[in-house]
């Protein structure tokens, strides 16, 4: 650098040659150890004037940056991390360390006492700050036998390290080359006698630490030999002895204790002094005066605490001596109190000792004599209190006793656990008032508005149809009164259906007040909104500015097909039903051209025979199947309305909606009327549409309901198309089926039907018939022989059930005579018309009577019958219950002709009964119950019969 | 009389059969015959009374399609629910 008056040329062309292996003048690079051992005092020599700006210059003593770095070429980043850490070495030459005086100073005075090396140079072999640590030395110590093989061992790159150190910070030392060159033996030698100088200074640092660690061990004795004098000297106190001595000692102890605290303020200077921070390691020459004077101290205190072991082991020595004294004087003491001092004093210290042992664990307690009078009593349980009170206050006998201990005992442990019940349920409600109060009133109202808003709809009854239907069956079955509130109704339209009532109506109900309560307020909040509305009559200003469209096309996705169940007219819909219909109108418009000769012959026919008809009907193909089922959907859908007007009929008193009321059910009434399609002529089709309506298994269920919204007329009018039709009847006209015992689906599907019939139809018949006249059931009769073929309707189970029926309300008539009023009372004319009907048809049934047994048809059939079945006995039944009923009304002379052409009949059920062709006994009660049946009614008996 | 007129969709014939017997296709060669009691937009259905066939071919392995023997196994039950992805058709009356 220009201001040392050298060529950087001449610098970098070393360098330079260094770097390529080359060794300058071929001698040995010299080591750069400034301030330390190898200081030749060159800085002495230099003449450096004006030093006051350097800091500035050099920036101080901080990290030296990379911006004197002027030739680029040194950047080796291990060596730029070697130098950030510690501070360039050679501005430690200025650095006034304020320890150590001014630089000079401490320059000559370092140089002479032979400051280690170790540190520097480990600091240029390991990077790490810990390496410069003493402790490290000892490892490294083999190479400083001879600096210069040590130099020649090193590494390319570590030459180049330092070289390139060189460059960038060293720069005096490179000014000192050629002196120290000369110097280089003296250094050798300096160097050993240092390195000696060290290692002995090691072995001295060793030794001290063991002396410490020795001297911290006997400081612990001290310590506890010092809690050990207090606690006897306590004892001494207590026993008032010496007190001379004792304050003497009380003396030499504060000054053993300050001379404790001595040492221990010694030792942490020592601490704190052995272990500076290692950044400050990395500056040899103060670190070693601090080293030494640390040193220094550690010998004087190292003479002090051997002074004070001595003098310790002399206080031991006394202390001992003491102790032993204190023992004797001790027993001989003890004597003494004992009789110088009272009882009661001994006492009390005996208590105190006491109290202190108590407080101090509860375990201590126990071994103690007085501690035996506290030893916890088991505390009494009040069974055994009361027992043995109860036993001490009734000196009654040892049983007596017995028994009232038995009964003490048993409300004892029935109010003990009581008690706990209570507590647990005491507990329980604590438990879960935790959530106490979580939600305020308005937020369960909030909450119960939600829900109820859900559950409120316009038609409750409807929409909540299968429930309320449930519970109207569950009802009749507990026998409860049908009529209860089940729907719950708010103002206009809308409610809630309230489904089955449980039982216990009681919390239902105060319920249900607050459920009506909540509606009540969001149907009033609603219609205070739409008032508010209208006073701002916002709406009026809505779409003054154009319409907005309302509706999002994601939401509601364009309408393609709008089907409008209502407008007939509209084309898309004639459309559709077109579309769907199509077949159907095919069939319409090819009927009429296919029939159109048959249809004009029936016309001209019937005008030519029933002139009187001919105007009233049109004569029309029966219904097909599915205009029968299709009628049936209509009329289920009046069925269900009619039913829920009749739920919701308004008392009569209220006059205004009794009316309105009526109106609809009527209109409904009769919209059913006209659908079941009774009232068309009885010759309108083959079948009827009332029978091809009774035809599907839901049209002769449905039949039940309509008979409850029809007139007694409607029903009567009904019951006589039926009468007369009877034989359209599915059920008449399959029965042949029954007469096969082949399981085939069909005979299966007739045997369905017709028990629905009976269970169905049969029973509106009966519920009609019952009410009815002889007249009327003369006249039904002679419709049923009119219109029907009766020896093959007998031969139906369903044509035999109708004609009993009809025959027994007749012998109900008969029975009841006495019994009825002159309007109800059959005038003889209806007697004789009635005799006459049924002359009729015994004349008609008589060659037939053996053939109304299904058995005896099937075996006329052709089927071989099997011995025994009960089966056949099962469907002979109906014959045998119609022929006992026929049988009450045959006169005298038609019973002989009744009893012969049943007579094998008969004999064949009871033989075969009492000679045991049967399989049970079950079998043969039913073959003479049979019999009998019939035969009661001729005033007969199977018992009678002998086989 | 106007059948059409109440007919405006499909499930409307469907509705006419309820409570009568009806044939029903599925898929996976069943076919159901039994009493309508319910159904959905879903086409589920629920049938009493009901009879089902099944029909399974019997393909031996390494057999070329067609050769093996059909037959059918049939099974009767109380109460079905049938659900409404495996219905082909709905048929009135129960073959």
């Amino acid at each position: 650098m220009s201001f040392f008056g050298f060529d950087d040329n001449n610098l970098e062309n070393d360098r330079q040659r260094f770097l390529r292996g080359e060794q300058p003048n071929n001698q040995p690079i010299p080591e750069y150890t400034w301030g330390a051992e190898g200081y030749d005092g060159l800085g002495d020599a230099l003449q450096e004037g004006g030093d006051d700006l350097n800091d500035e210059t050099f920036g101080g003593s901080g990290p030296v940056g990379k911006d004197f770095d002027f030739s680029g070429t040194s950047g080796q980043p291990e060596y730029q991390s070697a130098e950030n850490q510690h501070p360039a070495p050679h501005n430690e030459l200025k650095y006034h360390d304020p320890l150590l005086g001014p630089p000079s100073q401490h320059q000559q005075q370092s140089a002479p006492k032979g400051i280690p090396p170790n540190s520097l140079e480990s600091l240029w072999d390991d990077k790490s700050p810990f390496s410069a640590l003493p402790r490290t030395s000892s490892r490294a110590s083999p190479g400083y036998g001879s600096p210069i093989g040590y130099n020649r061992l090193e590494s390319p790159s570590q030459g180049m390290n330092r070289n390139g150190m060189r460059n960038a910070g060293d720069l005096d030392g490179e000014i000192r080359i050629l002196a120290q060159q000369n110097r280089e033996r003296e250094m050798a030698a300096q160097r050993q006698i240092l390195l000696q100088q060290q290692q002995q200074q090691e072995e001295y640092l060793l030794r001290q630490q063991e002396q410490e660690l020795r001297l911290r061990e006997r400081e612990q004795q001290q310590q506890n030999y010092l809690q050990e004098q207090e606690r006897r000297r306590y004892l001494l106190q207590q026993e008032q002895m010496r007190q001379q001595e004792l304050q003497q000692r009380d003396l030499r102890h504060d000054l053993m204790r300050q001379r404790e605290r001595e040492l221990l303020q010694q030792q942490q200077y020592q601490q704190q002094t052995r272990t500076p921070p290692p950044r400050m390691l990395a500056s040899p020459s103060p670190r070693f005066l601090e080293h030494q004077r640390q040193m220094q101290i550690i010998q004087y205190q190292q003479e002090r605490q051997q002074a004070l072991r001595v003098q310790e082991l002399q206080e031991q020595v006394r202390m001992e001596n003491l102790e032993r004294q204190m023992r004797a004087q001790q027993i001989g003491g003890h004597q003494r109190q004992l009789s110088n001092h009272t009882m009661a004093e001994l006492q009390a210290a005996q208590a105190q000792l006491e109290r202190r042992q108590r407080s101090q664990s509860p375990a201590a307690r126990l071994p103690l004599g007085e501690g035996l009078h506290y030893v916890p009593q088991q505390p009494r349980t009040l069974a055994d209190i009361t027992q043995s009170d109860m036993l001490r206050d009734l000196g009654g006998t040892p049983a007596e006793q017995e028994t009232l201990r038995m009964e003490a005992m048993r409300k004892i442990v029935e109010a003990e656990k009581l008690e706990e019940k209570r507590r647990r349920r005491a507990a329980k409600i604590a438990h879960m008032s935790r959530y106490n109060d979580l939600m305020t009133q308005s937020d369960k109202d909030f909450i119960t508005r939600i829900q109820v808003s859900q559950l409120v709809t316009q038609d409750p009854y409807a929409d909540d149809f299968y429930a309320q239907a449930y519970s109207q069956i569950m009802r009749s079955r507990m026998g409860l009164p049908g009529h209860d509130e089940r729907v719950l109704k708010f103002g206009a339209g809308g409610g809630i259906g309230l489904g089955v009532a449980p039982k216990g109506n009681h919390r239902r109900q105060s319920a249900m007040q607050k459920m009506q309560q909540q509606v009540e307020r969001i149907v009033n909040n609603a219609r205070r909104r739409e008032e508010e509305k209208g006073m701002h009559s916002l709406h009026s200003l809505q779409g003054a500015l154009g319409k907005t469209s309302g509706r999002s096309y994601k939401a509601a996705p364009r309408q393609l097909l709008q089907v409008d169940p209502n407008a007939s007219t509209s084309p898309s819909l004639a459309h559709a039903t077109a579309h769907i219909s199509k077949q159907d109108a095919a069939d319409d418009a090819a009927r009429p051209k296919e029939d159109a000769g048959a249809e004009a012959a029936r016309l001209g026919r019937e005008a030519l025979g029933d002139a009187a008809h001919a105007t009233d009907f049109v004569n029309r193909d029966p219904l097909t199947q599915k205009e029968a089922l299709h009628t049936l959907e209509d009329i289920h859908d009046l069925v269900l309305r009619a039913e829920q007007l009749k739920q919701e009929e308004p008392p009569e008193e209220d006059e205004e909606q009794y009316v309105a009321w009526d109106i609809e059910y009527s209109a409904i009434v009769d919209k059913m009327w006209l659908t079941v399609k009774v009232m068309a002529p009885i010759a309108t089709s083959d079948p009827h549409p009332f029978i091809s309506l009774l035809m599907p298994m839901k049209g002769k269920r449905v039949l039940l309901r309509l008979a409850r919204h029809f007139t007694n007329q409607q029903m009567l009018t009904m019951l006589t198309l039926l009468v007369a039709c009877y034989s359209q009847l599915d059920v008449v006209r399959t029965s042949a089926i029954l007469d096969t015992l082949e399981d085939t689906k069909e005979r299966a599907e007739v045997e369905r039907q017709l028990h629905t019939f009976l269970a169905t139809v049969l029973q509106v018949i009966v519920s009609v018939v019952s009410n009815a006249s002889l007249r009327l059931i003369t006249g039904l009769l002679g419709l049923l022989l009119d219109k029907n073929d009766v020896p093959t309707l007998a031969q139906t189970e369903a044509g035999l059930s109708v004609i009993t029926v009809l025959l027994a309300r007749v012998e109900v008539i008969k029975q009841s005579l006495s019994t009825l009023t002159e309007e109800e009372m059959p005038t003889p004319d209806d007697a004789s018309q009635w005799q006459m009907m049924y002359d009729h048809m015994f004349e008609l049934l008589t060659p037939v009577f053996p053939l109304l047994f299904p058995s005896t048809r099937m075996l006329t059939r052709g089927y071989q019958l099997p011995p025994s079945n009960p089966v056949i006995d099962a469907l002979d039944r109906p014959a045998w219950q119609f022929l006992a009923t026929f049988a009450l009304h045959a006169a005298p002379e038609q019973q002989p002709i009744l009893v012969q052409s049943l007579r094998e009949k008969v004999l064949e059920n009871v033989i075969s009964a009492k000679k045991g062709w049967v399989a049970d006994e079950e079998e043969r009660a039913a073959k003479l119950a049979n019999v009998d049946l019939f035969l009661q009614a001729l005033g007969l008996s199977s018992a009678l019969i002998e086989p | 009389m106007d059948i059409a007129s109440g007919i405006q969709e499909p499930f409307d014939l469907i509705r006419l059969s309820l409570s009568e017997r009806v044939f029903v296709k599925l898929r996976g060669d069943r076919e159901l015959s039994g009493v309508l009691h319910a159904y959905d937009g879903h086409m589920n259905l629920i049938l009493s009374d009901v009879e089902e066939t099944i029909m399974i071919v019997d393909l031996p392995e390494g057999q070329t399609e067609g050769t093996g023997a059909v037959s059918m196994a049939k099974r009767k039950s109380e109460m079905l629910f049938v659900r409404g992805d495996g219905v082909i058709l709905v048929a009135p009356g129960g073959r």
